[in-house]
């Protein structure tokens, strides 16, 4: 057997795949060449040593994430369904209506006549009370839907892969009048991990709202002051919990004001904020 | 004996298959299940390439959303797993384009678990420093490379998926694993030799 041989035996040996009679070329061949034992030698502990590498475990927010895109998913393609079986449904009426301009004045004017027939006989004024109570409903479905529809919208531009699109994202939570959980769920990674500043920062911006109203929000802000490297957006969360005078923050803020290897500007605006939340 | 490996395989990756021809189908929350299945697998896969932990998680989402925007391109006589990984490549060729900047891991992000096994503290030592030698060691290694022994060694897939989802020969995919663990070991024993003079 030759060294090129060997070499190409090496990755069955090292995934157990070589059988007997390879094994047996193997070995007689690095008996009798040094240069090829220690080749194998050496390729073969760093193969070992990459076992020892542990695997590691995604963090809980992770499945969360994915969860809430699953869902907003699995609900946009209903409402695509709907639209779509409404169009079957207009496609089959429009089947039933004449093509020609002469029937179809003929359809009308009937119609017309039926139409004012039946209102005369059944007679005036019974039926407003019912019919704005069924509108009523109707809207507030509609709203529903509307509401349902932008959380769908900025959750899915907040995991689109070009930062403008999910600077898009962020702004379009502007809309939704209470953010559901994972709204500001994903609101608040994009605080804290987002590869682009601009996103973090718009970030911050959209939830000065829910911060206000929401203590676990405030919470995680809080949090996420703790473990932000970005100078600029340590201030914006800064400048946040300062305007809604959060007075759990007062502990972090005196930290992050003593620390060494914090930015001075940060540290200078922590110690203006620890001043205003009193 | 290599046919008798493929209808092996084939009977393993079924239930996958299945689950991923209903979300074809459009029984999208299907895919909840085979998120459950590889996201752990994935995440693994998209550290040892990045290092970063947080870019890791984002491309496993974007895998999983990939998968459900392109769910009809998927087709049943295919293995589920080529595909998944062959989505999973793009993903992060695509973000490698975006971030080229981000290509070198970042090796210093979070310290290394110790391995479950009680070895003796001065081992316990010699282990760390080695897997953290092999991580920068890895973090080096071009990014094809690097990918081709994320797949073979951590990803514990056969020669056969990985020529699949590379769509290559089989032979051709043994070479790359060889080449690549030698120019490892060739940096690895670099570093060690700097470490210890």
């Amino acid at each position: 057997m030759k060294c090129e041989q060997l070499k190409e035996m090496l990755p069955d040996y090292w995934s157990g795949a070589l059988d007997q009679t390879g094994k047996a070329a193997l070995e007689a061949h690095l008996a009798g060449c040094a240069l090829c034992q220690r080749e194998f030698e050496q390729l073969g502990s760093v193969w070992r040593k990459m076992g020892a590498i542990p695997e590691e475990r995604p963090s809980a927010a992770m499945r969360a994430r994915f969860e809430a895109t699953l869902e907003a998913y699995e609900h946009g393609l209903q409402q695509a369904r709907r639209v779509e079986r409404r169009k079957k449904l207009d496609h089959w009426l429009a089947g039933w209506w004449p093509q020609q301009p002469a029937f179809q004045f003929g359809f009308a004017v009937a119609f017309l006549a039926v139409g004012l027939l039946v209102g005369h006989s059944i007679g005036r004024g019974t039926a407003s009370p019912v019919s704005s109570g069924a509108s009523n409903i109707e809207i507030t479905r509609l709203q529903e839907e509307i509401h349902d529809t932008r959380q769908l919208v900025t959750l899915s531009m907040l995991q689109q892969q070009s930062a403008g699109d999910r600077l898009q994202g962020v702004n379009s939570s502007y809309q939704i009048r209470q953010p559901d959980p994972p709204v500001l769920d994903a609101l608040l990674h994009a605080v804290n991990y987002d590869q682009n500043v601009n996103v973090r920062l718009a970030a911050v911006d959209a939830l000065h709202r829910p911060a206000s109203t929401t203590e676990i929000v405030r919470k995680r802000l809080i949090e996420s002051l703790q473990r932000q490297d970005s100078p600029m957006v340590q201030i914006a969360l800064i400048d946040l919990l300062v305007e809604i005078k959060e007075k759990e923050a007062r502990e972090p803020l005196r930290e992050l004001a003593a620390k060494a290897d914090v930015n001075a500007a940060v540290r200078t605006r922590a110690t203006w904020a620890l001043e205003r939340i009193q | 004996m290599d046919g008798q490996d493929e209808a092996e395989n084939l009977v393993d990756n079924r239930p996958d298959d299945q689950e991923m021809l209903a979300v074809r189908e459009g029984d999208v929350g299907k895919m909840g299940t085979l998120f459950e299945r590889h996201h752990r697998m994935l995440f693994n896969f998209f550290l040892r390439l990045t290092g970063s932990r947080a870019i890791s998680e984002d491309l496993v989402q974007d895998v999983f959303f990939r998968m459900l925007k392109y769910r009809h391109t998927y087709q049943p006589e295919n293995n589920f797993m080529a595909w998944m990984y062959r989505v999973a490549r793009n993903a992060h060729l695509d973000h490698a384009r975006k971030f080229k900047l981000e290509l070198v891991p970042d090796t210093d992000e979070q310290p290394w678990e110790p391995a479950s096994h009680d070895p003796s503290p001065h081992q316990k030592l010699e282990q760390e420093q080695e897997v953290a030698l092999l991580r920068r060691a890895l973090g080096k290694l071009p990014v094809e490379k690097r990918e081709v022994l994320v797949l073979s060694r951590f990803q514990n897939l056969k020669y056969e998926e990985i020529a699949e989802i590379m769509g290559c020969e089989v032979g051709a995919v043994k070479v790359r694993v060889y080449r690549a663990t030698k120019e490892l070991s060739e940096i690895y024993f670099e570093l060690a030799g700097e470490k210890a003079s």
